[in-house]
């Protein structure tokens, strides 16, 4: 399970940095509330997982100073595509910890593949974007 | 079928019960292995089975909410479908046909809601009780129920 929450580990990290970029370009209030929210959660999470794996003597990497983005962020348009991308990415790697976890571990996974899933619905309406849901999050 | 003989037949509801009742509890005592060895014992139910009625329910019940409400189509239309993936997804792991859906009024958005909710406890509990090579499935479907509770704002 250590290599999945570490994946896991690794996606909360590109999201807390995501944010920070995604936030610049943001310019409606209930927007900008909203990707500060997101970041906040992502921030508890990751901190979660941090002590998980240390519990489970597993080590982690340190997470990189900056990330290449997959498109160029210039605007509302593309921060918010790119915070849809985000927790997509997000809920693929906890749905991954799924089948390698149990008990109150895959309780915690599922509860943030939940969580990322209804972000992405709810940037993906901010967006404009249709449909708004995916059926399987996270495949 | 040794238990059904005391049941008369005259027409009437209340005896009818008596003999389905009788039927059950002799079928009950067969599998129990009482009057036979063999095995009749029926298979336990597959616990996805809720998570695959519901899946049925709820595209048909956005179907019915679509038919009578037609400006809602477009934004019920792809909620629907990713029931009807659901259903088709787990009814190819269970191995089994999906069920046809239970006829019901027209529901409002707010019943939609409500059912989405009780819906995604349903494969919420799913994933944590399955073996783990369904967990990654039920998970998704719990986590797309939320996303649905989310779009019907």
């Amino acid at each position: 399970m250590s290599e999945e929450l570490s994946a896991a580990l690794a996606a909360e990290e590109a999201a807390i940095y995501a944010y920070g970029v995604i936030g610049v370009h943001l310019t409606a209030t209930a927007d900008i509330a909203e990707a500060r929210a997101a970041e906040q959660v992502h921030r508890t999470r990751r901190d979660a997982v941090v002590s998980r794996l240390a519990a489970l003597n597993a080590s982690t990497a340190p997470a990189p100073a900056a990330y290449r983005l997959p498109f160029p962020v210039t605007g509302t348009a593309s921060a918010l595509k790119l915070a849809i991308h985000v927790e997509d990415g997000v809920a693929a790697a906890w749905r991954a910890v799924l089948p390698a976890s149990e008990g109150d571990d895959r309780s915690a996974a599922l509860a943030a593949l939940t969580d990322a899933a209804v972000r992405a619905t709810r940037w993906r309406r901010r967006a404009g974007v249709t449909p708004e849901t995916l059926p399987f999050p996270g495949r | 079928m040794v238990l059904t003989g005391a049941v008369v037949i005259t027409g009437n509801g209340h005896t009818r019960r008596g003999l389905l009742a009788a039927v059950a509890g002799a079928s009950a005592l067969a599998g129990c292995g009482v009057f036979d060895s063999g095995p009749d014992v029926p298979p336990a139910p597959d616990p996805l089975q809720p998570v695959l009625v519901e899946a049925v329910a709820l595209a048909a019940a956005y179907d019915r909410l679509a038919a009578a409400q037609p400006p809602l189509a477009r934004r019920l239309g792809p909620l629907a479908a990713d029931h009807r993936a659901h259903a088709a997804e787990l009814a190819r792991v269970m191995g089994t046909a999906a069920p046809s859906a239970p006829a019901s009024a027209a529901a409002t958005i707010e019943d939609l809601r409500a059912a989405e909710r009780a819906a995604q406890r349903t494969a919420g509990t799913a994933c944590r009780q399955a073996p783990a090579e369904r967990a990654a499935l039920a998970g998704s479907i719990a986590a797309c129920r939320a996303s649905h509770v989310e779009a019907l704002r």
